[in-house]
């Protein structure tokens, strides 16, 4: 081995090394524990794809995954929604600076902080229903009622994140040419067609990058949120896959079936991130 | 009437004024080209009139209408970038359709102009290529064929041919010449180069701290300036400066020699400037020796650098190639100089 490949490997050790004891060698334990029927703290014995085979069948699971899919239909709203606020702060309105500062606040709080704030909020006797009461509307059970309570969570968590995306789509937004606007500006595009000829198809690589982001975000880190808001409830109606992860493991002691679980989990974020990786080669060719 | 007129037009970017109160008036069909050094607020008056910056104040009238309002779309012009500002992500005939689309132009129809434009200026076989495939000529041509499609009241350019290299510009400001011979369409040419200035233009506007410091035809401007500013940036090399003093009332000495100079009016006392151009040191007149200090030759004719009574002179030396430390006799001719008063305005 050359002297430089010597060089590079030494620099490259440390990064595979832990990579391999906290990545790679999780993975392959957890694949080898969701064949078991480990239960406690005793290993299990190998039972196959029975657990796999269990999660078929298994109602809470399949909450999880319809609320998942739930979730995800939600997604142009996470997308366009900062989109649409990040363009209308990049044109200049008025006190652009102050609501750029002001969306962007709550992506510093913890889920648990932003969580005990909604959950005073959104009780029944909390502020959104004292406002709603105002202009004539019952009061409703935003986290008790197995209707409203997922949307309530979602309504949440982009309150929570969104700022993360206007702040990536301003960063794009300054990358857009400032001559190309002005063409465009100057070939009778009034707003509206700015946005939808020229700003929306030169972010098309930042809109797929926070989609993407996005997608595994809200798939990965909403446990904290629906610990202190619902616990998962009513029923199973909040019940994501990470929350069910918990239930298994934590409650019911099932590291096994829980390991099964963090398999599809897994397995779905791994399609996720290869659609990624595909979005950003197509992009690396235009 | 005019197609364009600038009255009393001013703007200021916060408490720096950059346009100094511009009065222009441009006729329909005529090419106007404004020039001046970097930060003399050239572009920013092709941008206020295009509209992309508001008129601090003073008015602007594009064929007869007052136009110091309104939104570029709505005055009727078209604007070439230096930048070309292509729209990447449409082809070449998506580029240069794209203003009749937002006009609601049938796609055939369409079509049918975008071609058109597109054979005026050679670039049928592009039309369905994306800009990332072009060279940096195709996607100027593809920028002013994007403004030739819209058949605007006034083109706006604004320094086109800076990103091109130096055959290329030649070539494209050609181009130029010739589209706006076919099209006669008035246009306002943006540029620092001169040459450009001079090959392409009806008109120059000579601009400096935005400020118009003359308006002329190119040779007019070359041979009759009105103050040392326009002197020295119009002509390549630039003209000759001399300090010299006054002899008498149409007299000045300079380099121990005299001349006697045809002036209307009688020379001021004080310090007085000397203007001769490199290719107007022969002729009749009083003699004085230039030693080549340093001698571009460019073939046809050679351009010495030296010193007269210590001041930098260049000359241009045709018949002979000099060579470094040469003694080359030059003649005064009070024919063809200038002389320019303490304020660096001309005497004439």
């Amino acid at each position: 081995m050359s002297p430089e490949r010597r060089t590079a490997w030494a620099f490259l050790a440390p990064s595979l090394v832990l990579i391999a004891i906290f990545r790679i060698a999780p993975l392959i334990w957890g694949a080898q524990l969701s064949l078991t029927d480990a239960r406690g703290i005793t290993p299990g014995a190998f039972i196959g794809l029975e657990n796999y085979r269990e999660l078929a069948f298994d109602p809470a699971f399949r909450d999880s995954i319809s609320n998942t899919i739930l979730l995800i239909a939600t997604l142009p709203v996470w997308v366009c929604f900062p989109l649409l606020l990040a363009i209308l702060i990049h044109q200049g309105v008025p006190g652009g600076r102050f609501y750029r500062a002001t969306y962007f606040f709550p992506a510093i709080l913890s889920s648990v902080i932003v969580g005990s704030i909604f959950n005073t909020l959104l009780r029944r006797d909390g502020a959104v229903n004292a406002a709603l009461k105002l202009v004539g509307i019952a009061p409703t059970d935003w986290l008790g009622s197995s209707h409203t309570a997922l949307l309530s969570l979602i309504a949440v968590q982009l309150w929570a994140t969104f700022g993360m995306s206007l702040l990536i789509f301003l960063a794009g937004l300054s990358t857009v040419p400032q001559d190309m606007i002005e063409a465009a500006r100057l070939d009778g595009a009034r707003l509206r067609h700015l946005v939808w000829f020229i700003i929306i198809p030169a972010l098309r690589p930042i809109i797929e990058f926070v989609a993407v982001v996005t997608t595994i975000g809200i798939l990965t880190s909403m446990f904290g949120l629906i610990y202190v808001l619902t616990a998962g409830g009513p029923g199973t109606s909040t019940t994501l896959p990470e929350f069910l992860i918990w239930l298994e493991l934590g409650k019911l002691n099932r590291p096994g079936y829980a390991a099964a679980i963090s398999m599809v989990l897994f397995a779905l974020m791994a399609g996720l991130a290869w659609a990624q990786i595909r979005i950003m080669q197509r992009n690396a060719d235009v | 009437m005019s197609e364009l007129s600038l009255t009393g037009v001013t703007k200021a970017f916060g408490g720096v004024q950059v346009i100094q109160g511009v009065d222009l008036s441009i006729e329909k069909g005529e090419f106007v080209v404004f020039v001046g050094p970097s930060g003399c607020g050239k572009s920013t008056l092709l941008r206020m009139i295009a509209g992309l910056e508001t008129t601090s104040s003073g008015t602007i009238h594009i064929a007869g209408e007052d136009v110091t309002k309104a939104e570029p779309y709505d005055r009727h012009i078209a604007m070439v970038f230096q930048s070309y500002a292509l729209y990447p992500h449409m082809t070449v005939a998506e580029n240069m359709g794209f203003a009749l689309r937002l006009q609601g132009v049938a796609a055939p129809e369409r079509r049918a102009l975008v071609t058109e434009a597109a054979r005026i200026l050679q670039i049928e076989p592009l039309l369905d290529r994306k800009p990332a495939h072009l060279s940096g000529g195709q996607r100027q041509r593809v920028a002013i064929g994007r403004a030739i499609t819209r058949h605007p009241k006034v083109f706006l350019f604004d320094e086109p041919l800076s990103n091109l290299d130096a055959e290329l510009r030649v070539q494209t400001r050609l181009e130029i010449a010739r589209l706006h011979q076919a099209l006669g369409a008035t246009m306002i040419y943006v540029t620092h180069d001169q040459t450009e200035a001079m090959t392409l233009a009806h008109r120059i506007v000579v601009l400096r701290a935005g400020r118009i410091e003359q308006v002329g035809r190119p040779t007019d401007l070359y041979d009759d300036p009105d103050n040392l500013f326009v002197a020295g940036f119009i002509g390549s090399p630039k003209m000759n400066f001399l300090p010299v003093q006054a002899s008498g009332p149409r007299e000045i000495t300079v380099a121990g020699q005299t001349l006697t100079l045809a002036l209307s009016v009688p020379l001021p006392t004080g310090p007085l400037t000397l203007g001769l151009r490199p290719e107007h040191l022969s002729g009749e007149g009083p003699q004085v020796t230039l030693v080549a200090e340093v001698v571009e030759q460019l073939g046809q004719t050679s351009y010495a650098h030296g010193k007269i009574d210590g001041t930098p002179v260049i000359a241009e030396v045709r018949g002979h190639r000099p060579q470094v430390g040469e003694a080359i006799p030059l003649t005064l001719n009070p024919s063809r100089a200038l002389v320019f008063g303490a304020d660096g305005q001309r005497l004439r």
